[in-house]
């Protein structure tokens, strides 16, 4: 126990009137305000029948005006619009489609984004101004802006030129982003380049939680079947059922590395060719390297598919040596490559944490991080992005359903 | 680089929006108490209206008119001429509390883990802050909420298993008022429980108990020293010091955590505890009746010595015993020394108080609110048709508002015009 939390006095908010300015309601808090609450009885059910949580919605959703189309993901379309009052605060809309298969109600990632992000207030978090139902009961969520494209769309432009400074602020955005989400216990799950969105300013956000949990309590189990295959880690592949923070901070380690060599690190078209490419890279992981690993579920031992041997037994892949990381990531530095081989350590066990991350030298020593104002930036992603970039990292309509991975397809990558 | 458990709560939703003081909970239930009653009146005076127009025109006799009654509330007389007599605050609140308990007993029957059932039954009560139980009837409410909260833990089920599950309940009726229970929730999700809490000091006791517990330096003890300490540790508070073997205090230590545990699975969700106060506040309260002196004993050891001479840990302990106090309020919360007599009596008078209320809310319901799943139809196909029906319904509405505008401002004088422009939510 952290001793300052039962000390503070009792939870007392600023405002708990939760009633918003609706000229009605607002005579009501008025009235209260003087004490005499029995006189807002003077309300008459004039209303269509819609009661106060109903007129409370219809608040929050009047102080937005939608305006043009930004694109579409697998279970939202994203619209541009701004506050009613103020055209100039600008936000995007997300409205979550309506799944015709998933006969469950309100759709599972709708509830998982709305539940996080309405906990988490980090400048590199995107945020959530507000969320609102319609008529017809779709649920909009109303995000921050962040006009700039993503990380991904970043390195894939090739007319936008970076350095090893430029990497280090982006990754040290990325990183506090993660740390702060397992500080308050919650797995990403799908941290990717394109969910790295950028703001006018050139601050990278987190977004998409989607796939979103809470640390599970110890003994729970958990689906492996999640982040984007490219971005998986090992014990997800092999069918974990009990993981961490890990799994994230795998994650980010593939994004860093690619912001380095400007391609994808790790692709592949299946689950199994996703194992060997890693193996390519961190050679193959066995009960000495990774004790406990013979226990995951689909956990193959380097036998038939291995050649090499060591006093007779067939040892898998190894890992490449450092020469490899310094040939192929100069973008990095030698901190930066020991950082992202310390991200991607097969054994989660022996990985970083999120905390061990924001404590590396990589992010003290020179060079410093390039200041926000002087990033390199890609203009209006507006426009920019027509609906075959945005497709550029293989994702295909899988009708995600809850619990899915998003699937990967390869249409884009051979051409 | 640590946030605090102090840092996470307060950026919670829970804190920012459902904590509150009894003085503003109590103000929110009479006002909510008070806007459905009208509601409740008007609507039944209009359907009065509507039946006597009817009856000049039609002719069919007084019995089958009233046979055929409203839809699914066939059984609720309307008396011609009596005004409706509606619940009192006090009688919601009884209300909300019997429906908190079954959904306590449905989540337990369809072993849901706790943190799924804790989180239902906040959902319903933060539902009926702002809604009568005369608006919405509990028992649909309680089991589409407790839906809800199966989703919003991220533990699966599916629809089609639980309304299998669930006695003469349709798919349908699960989901209809699941856009109420969101709206009313304002899409806050996320509940945070003491559970965890708990068990994490439970851990720490055991520490504490084996003589190898983390020790704040400034306590300036060893473990051994504190483990020696907590073995003279009297049963009862003002007790004489005992002499408990390791082993024994090691089986106190586990006792109490079932017996807080409980507590915090009935008592602390069954009553205001949350709205009321934080996590760690409301496990350490339910520790505290659990065994008073071990609890003491617990917090001591995190402030430097002498702990009672510090007006943090004095302020901080008589907020613990008010919170017990409202624990140990609920009619769950049995000492040792409840007999059994007494325990079956007090069930039984709670059984015939409950049955009194159901029958009067018979009585009292919202005729407009009666069937959730039509009513959520008609609301989609309003929203289908869009075009005229919003346009008059939005006239109507600009000058109902107008109208309320018009009565505000000649009682307090107009509102500042920044208001009106400038404002913006959040
Ligand atoms: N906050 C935002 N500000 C500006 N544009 C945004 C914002 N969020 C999303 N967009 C735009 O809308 C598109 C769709 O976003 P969305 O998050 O729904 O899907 P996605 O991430 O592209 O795909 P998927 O959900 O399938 O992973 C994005 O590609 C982006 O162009």
């Amino acid at each position: 126990m952290a001793y300052s939390p039962v000390l503070s006095p009792k939870p007392n908010p600023p405002a708990t009137k939760p009633l918003p300015a609706n000229p009605k309601t607002k005579a009501l808090a008025i009235l209260n305000a003087s004490n005499s609450p029995a006189t807002t009885a003077a309300s008459t059910p004039g209303d269509g029948g819609l009661d106060l949580a109903e007129q409370m919605n219809d608040e929050v959703r009047r102080q937005f005006i939608t305006g043009n189309r930004l694109g579409e993901g697998t279970y939202a379309i994203v619209y541009s619009g701004h506050y009613l009052s103020d055209p100039k605060s600008l936000v995007a809309i997300k409205k979550i489609k309506v799944n015709a298969d998933y006969k469950d109600g309100i759709a599972m990632d709708a509830i998982r984004e709305i539940k996080y992000l309405s906990e988490l207030s980090h400048p590199n978090i995107i945020r959530l101004h507000a969320v609102f139902s319609t008529k017809d009961q779709n649920i909009s969520l109303v995000l921050e802006h962040l006009p700039l494209g993503d990380l991904e769309q970043l390195w894939k432009t090739h007319t936008v030129s970076y350095g090893i400074a430029d990497i280090k602020a982006w990754a040290s955005m990325l990183a506090q982003a993660v740390w702060f989400c397992h500080e308050n216990f919650i797995l990403h799950r799908d941290i990717k380049g394109n969910n790295l969105l950028i703001a006018a300013d050139g601050t990278v956000k987190l977004a998409d939680f989607g796939l979103a949990r809470s640390f599970a309590d110890p003994g729970r189990p958990m689906t492996y079947n999640v982040i984007t295959r490219f971005y998986r880690p090992p014990e997800l592949l092999y069918g974990a059922r009990y993981y961490g923070g890990g799994v994230d901070v795998w994650s980010m380690g593939v994004v860093i590395a690619e912001l380095a060599i400007r391609e994808f690190f790790l692709p592949s078209e299946t689950d199994v060719g996703q194992l060997s490419a890693i193996y390519e890279v961190f050679g193959h992981p066995t009960e000495e390297s990774w004790p406990g690993i013979s226990k995951l579920e689909f956990y193959i031992p380097p036998d038939a598919s291995s050649t090499a041997t060591t006093n007779g037994v067939k040892v898998g892949k190894k890992g490449q040596p450092l020469g490899y990381w310094k040939a192929r990531f100069p973008l990095l530095g030698e901190d930066g490559i020991d950082l992202v081989r310390g991200m991607l350590t097969l054994d989660p066990r022996k990985r970083l944490s999120a905390r061990q991350v924001l404590e590396h030298r990589y992010w003290t020593n020179a060079p410093r991080p390039t200041k926000k104002e002087d990033l390199p930036k890609q203009g209006g992603g507006e426009k920019k992005m027509g609906e075959d970039l945005k497709r550029r990292g293989g994702e295909v309509d899988s009708g995600r359903a809850d619990k899915v991975a998003r699937k990967l397809d390869f249409s884009a990558l051979k051409k | 680089m640590k946030l605090t458990e102090d840092d996470l709560y307060r950026s919670s939703t829970q804190f920012k929006h459902w904590s509150f003081t009894p003085e503003q909970l109590a103000s929110q239930r009479l006002k909510t108490n008070i806007t459905a009653s009208e509601r409740v009146k008007a609507a039944v005076k209009r359907q009065r209206a509507q039946r006597l127009r009817q009856q000049d025109t039609a002719s069919t006799s007084e019995s089958e008119r009233n046979g055929s009654g409203i839809e699914n509330g066939g059984n609720t007389p309307i008396p011609m001429d009596k005004e409706v007599n509606c619940l009192t605050v006090a009688e919601e609140q009884k209300l909300v509390n019997t429906f908190c308990e079954r959904a306590i007993d449905l989540g337990t029957f369809f072993k849901f883990p706790t943190e799924v059932i804790a989180t239902g039954v906040q959902y319903l009560r933060r539902f009926y802050l702002y809604n009568s139980p005369m608006t919405y009837e509990p028992q649909t409410i309680s089991r589409s909420a407790m839906f809800i909260a199966n989703k919003t833990e991220g533990h699966h089920l599916t629809l089609e298993k639980y309304a299998a599950g669930l006695t003469k309940t349709s798919t349908e009726q699960v989901l209809a008022p699941e856009y109420l229970i969101v709206q009313a929730l304002r899409f806050h999700f996320d509940v945070r429980h003491p559970f965890r809490g708990l068990k994490g000091g439970h851990l720490e006791m055991v520490e504490m108990a084996k003589g190898n517990a983390a020790i704040l330096p400034t306590l300036g003890k060893s473990a051994k020293e504190l483990q020696a300490e907590m073995q003279k540790l009297p049963r009862k508070a003002g007790g004489p010091p005992t002499n408990t073997t390791i082993k024994d205090l090691e089986k106190r230590v586990t006792e109490a955590y079932g017996h807080a545990s409980h507590i915090l699975k009935t008592a602390a969700i069954l009553t205001d505890s949350y709205f009321l106060y934080t996590p760690s506040q409301t496990w350490l309260s339910a520790h505290l009746l659990a065994d008073e002196p071990l609890t003491h004993f617990y917090i001591s050891s995190k402030f430097p010595p002498p702990a009672t001479s510090n007006p943090t840990y004095t302020k901080l302990l008589s907020k613990l015993r008010e919170c017990a106090a409202l624990l140990s309020s609920h009619r769950s919360f049995t000492s040792s020394s409840t007999s059994k007599e007494e325990k079956e009596a007090r069930e039984k008078k709670e059984q015939a108080e409950v049955q009194q209320l159901i029958k009067k809310l018979r009585h009292c319901r919202d005729p407009d609110k009666m069937d959730l799943v039509k009513l959520n139809k008609a609301q989609k196909r309003d929203a289908a048709e869009g075009g005229q029906l919003e346009e008059s319904k939005a006239k109507r509405r600009k000058l109902e508002r107008e109208g309320y505008q018009k009565e505000a401002d000649e009682f307090w004088g107009p509102e500042l015009p920044k208001m009106e422009n400038g404002a913006k939510a959040n």
